[in-house]
């Protein structure tokens, strides 16, 4: 079987869980991803105080398999050297360090692109490479602040909501940003500055609202609206099964639906009070969401589930992580895998979210303890004798 | 080699999709150049065309919603239900590199649009899906985005304890499925180049959004842990320097390391209260062990600035936070104009320039650009079918007569 991006050799300089992702989506397609890492790395921003990842590192497992990994001290001359030397043999090189730090490290794409002229340089920064916070931090909840949903998730009068999943754009749009930056250097042999940032990511994610806003305004795009207010009784709204589980309806054309729904909640489909769409959306909305309110606490989450199911509409019960985790449709697309890790027994670990029916993703190595495969890469891909490699290493400009 | 003016020039793209998650994947490809044919019927068009109200609210003078989604690209019009209408398709398969539909796959097979079929007519088509649970899904249902993102468990997390759960905002799985699929589709575009094929490519909403929980999902999943699944309250956080607070107008979120240097700054930022001092917040461990305490009296603390005020006073002293803003601060944020994540463009059918979410992705030597927004219904139609597929104009009279095309 051949690997989609086999022929793509990508230099790995990020730290971030985020940008991590986003290279190592290029490696599960087959793109070789070399991690190249500090001999002591500091600890960065974004320590929020979270609980130690013991015994098992699932963030760096997750963001860093695929790839290899070499330490190397590029301060150093002779780490610096041997930097040089990879970058001249690579397609892709990936970092999400501050601006000001990547430059003084001689990273910058400036000083690399004389090295390597056709090169794919992917940068991820917290909000972008122009504007006056280009050297603000890149921490996705102050992306979030920023990106205009915060206050707009919760019910009326709760405080502001972090989602957590802006970074998770931003790392899709570093691999996407990179295979349309390969597709016109194949044409063109030309290569550029992919630039990604988290306050895109989490404006992307936020389209819809952003776009209606920006196109009609005034206030009640800005602020939450009560569940028992939504503009459409059977569209985005929510209600609590007898279970304290709760469903969610998205059957927006109500039409359609009507015939089939109104019975499973007791409600005769000609009831005068609701007999049109716009006396369901209209003039009884509150009225019809209020019926619905009663109808669903009747019965259980798993009575209408069945019941969903069975008449094939457009609706479902909201689940917590243990759905997916013993989800068999979840494991079979692969999107979750189950392994047998060598160190820490059976893990369950998020698969591939994209399937190809030739170049299919594939886990072909954990992720790599640090400088793992100095050696093999400072011999096999620069052709240095294991001598020079014992030397490197005594000296501590490999590691 | 060629001098190319746009990233993914040369590359035609059969777009035949509705509403958000297939043509905002579409979308990514024709904002970095593709040729992006954006197939519907010919009457109505997609549905997309038809949103009338946002939120209850009118959708103004312009329809934002497909003008936006569908940006850059062409439309034809054309009756696939026709043999006729199939025809002209197949010969656009043939002059073309990808086929894009978030179709059902019962629908594309009774219109003889399956991967096979498509196949025979141009082996290196990338043939690419957009579908709701996945290629090897167990059971068959509707998915929208919401109900989609009901069974991942993103939505139950969220919110203080007791609260209804959150859904993530308007479309926010379907763009996610959306950039994946453009993500599939250039691997294969890619992998193309080295087999001369091409090959399926599917992004599910349901695998996206799994893929979009993955900060706290993967944290479950490694350690079973109720709490990475249950939503959680701000007054009660891992670590009460990184939070939300309240400031005397609005909210912002502080994002302070728990460490003695980081909370000595901290203190000498909002002024060394003396209720900051207290013992129990002498230390790290002290202060994850109060954390409720320290959160409570923080909030008391913010509650006497504004958030701007506090924000200028603690990035005075290298700490990170921000104020939490609305949309309408989000569109006057001049770091999204600077960056082109926000643009002006000229919109036809209102004659104006409009204001439109921009340009996510920055390529230095081949930006992309948004040209025009959406499409008229069918405005290539006749133009595609003379001068790409060779029909003449005797016979694009006849498939007007025949209503193939409008």
């Amino acid at each position: 079987m051949s690997r989609a991006l086999a022929d793509i050799v990508v230099l790995d300089r990020t730290s971030s869980f985020w940008a991590s992702l986003g290279v190592a989506l290029l490696g599960d397609f087959g793109a070789r991803v070399l991690r190249i890492e500090d001999p002591a790395p500091r600890a960065g921003m974004g320590d929020n105080g979270a609980a130690p990842r013991v015994p098992w590192d699932w963030e760096r497992e997750l963001a860093n398999r695929n790839k290899r990994s070499l330490v190397v001290d590029d301060r150093r001359p002779e780490g610096r050297e041997i930097v040089e030397d990879l970058v001249k043999r690579a397609d892709v090189v990936a970092i999400d360090r501050p601006l000001r730090e990547v430059e003084e490290r001689g990273w910058d794409y400036e000083t690399l692109s004389k090295l390597r002229p056709e090169l794919v340089y992917a940068r991820g920064t917290g909000f972008g490479p122009q504007g006056p916070d280009r050297e603000l931090a890149a921490i996705d909840e102050l992306a979030a602040a920023r990106a205009g949903m915060m206050p707009l998730l919760p019910q009326p009068g709760q405080p502001p909501v972090y989602p957590g999943h802006g970074s998770m754009y931003t790392a899709v749009m570093l691999a996407f940003g990179v295979l349309a930056a390969l597709e016109h250097r194949a044409a063109s042999g030309v290569g550029q500055i992919v630039d990604v940032s988290l306050l895109a990511g989490n404006m992307y994610g936020a389209s819809l609202d952003l776009q209606a806003y920006l196109a009609i305004g005034g206030e009640r795009l800005l602020a939450p609206v009560s569940r028992l207010d939504m503009g459409n009784p059977m569209s985005g709204t929510l209600y609590p099964a007898a279970d304290g589980k709760w469903v969610t309806l998205t059957m927006p054309d109500t039409d359609r639906w009507w015939p089939a729904f109104a019975p499973l909640v007791g409600i005769d489909p000609r009831d005068s009070r609701f007999d049109s769409h716009e006396k369901r959306c209209e003039v009884n909305r509150l009225e019809l969401m209020q019926v619905l309110e009663r109808a669903f606490a009747q019965q259980s989450s798993g009575h209408w589930r069945a019941a969903f199911n069975e008449s094939q509409l457009s609706a479902d019960v909201i689940e917590d992580y243990s759905f997916p985790e013993n989800d068999v449709s979840a494991y079979r697309n692969r999107y979750l895998v189950d392994l047998t890790h060598p160190s820490f027994g059976r893990m369950k670990l998020l698969g591939f979210p994209v399937f190809l029916s030739d170049g299919t993703a594939t886990l072909d190595r954990l992720a790599s303890c640090a400088g793992q495969h100095t050696g093999e890469v400072l011999h096999e891909w620069l052709g240095i004798d294991e001598d020079r490699v014992t030397e490197l290493r005594a000296q501590g400009v490999v590691a | 080699m060629q001098t190319r003016h746009a990233a993914l020039e040369g590359i035609r793209v059969i777009d035949l999709t509705v509403w958000f998650q297939g043509p905002v994947a579409a979308q990514h490809l024709a904002d970095f150049g593709a040729e992006v044919i954006h197939v519907e019927r010919p009457k109505g068009g997609d549905q997309g065309r038809g949103v009338r109200s946002i939120k209850a609210l009118p959708v103004g003078d312009w329809n934002q919603y497909f003008l936006v989604i569908n940006r850059n690209k062409k439309s034809l019009a054309v009756d696939l239900k026709q043999p006729r209408g199939r025809e002209i398709l197949y010969r656009l398969v043939e002059k073309s590199d990808v086929f894009l539909s978030n179709l059902g796959a019962e629908n594309l097979a009774l219109w003889e649009l399956g991967y096979e079929r498509l196949r025979e007519v141009n082996p290196r088509l990338v043939y690419a899906v957009t579908s709701g649970y996945g290629r090897w899904a167990t059971a068959s249902k509707p998915a929208f985005d919401m109900t989609v993102q009901a069974l991942t468990g993103l939505m139950n997390r969220l919110g203080e304890p007791g609260q209804p759960p959150i859904y993530l905002g308007m479309g926010s799985g379907d763009a996610y499925g959306g950039l994946l699929g453009a993500l599939g589709i250039l691997v294969a575009l890619h992998q193309r180049r080295l087999t001369g094929k091409g090959q399926i490519v599917d992004a599910s909403l349901y695998g996206a959004q799994l893929l979009l929980a993955a900060p706290t999902l993967q944290a479950y999943l490694a350690t079973g842990d109720p709490r990475f699944a249950r939503q959680r309250s701000r007054r009660d956080p891992e670590n009460p320097l990184w939070n939300t607070y309240a400031g005397r107008d609005r909210w912002l979120f502080l994002c302070v390391a728990n460490d003695d240097a980081s909370y000595a700054t901290l203190r000498q930022a909002l002024g060394d209260p003396p209720v900051a001092r207290d013992p129990r917040f002498k230390s790290a461990d002290a202060r994850r062990a109060h954390t409720r305490a320290l959160v409570e009296v923080l909030d008391g603390v913010f509650r006497e600035r504004t958030a701007d005020d506090w924000t200028a006073r603690l990035r005075a002293e290298g700490l990170a936070a921000s104020p939490i803003g609305t949309l309408r601060d989000l569109s006057e944020d001049p770091q999204a104009w600077a960056n082109d994540y926000l643009l002006e463009t000229y919109c036809e059918e209102v004659k104006r320039q409009v204001r439109v979410r921009g340009l996510p992705i920055g390529l230095s030597k081949t930006p992309g650009r948004v040209e025009t927004l959406g499409p008229e219904l069918g405005q290539d139609t006749e133009l595609l079918l003379s001068e790409l597929l060779g029909y003449s104009w005797e016979e694009i009279g006849e498939l007007k007569s025949q209503k193939v095309i409008p």
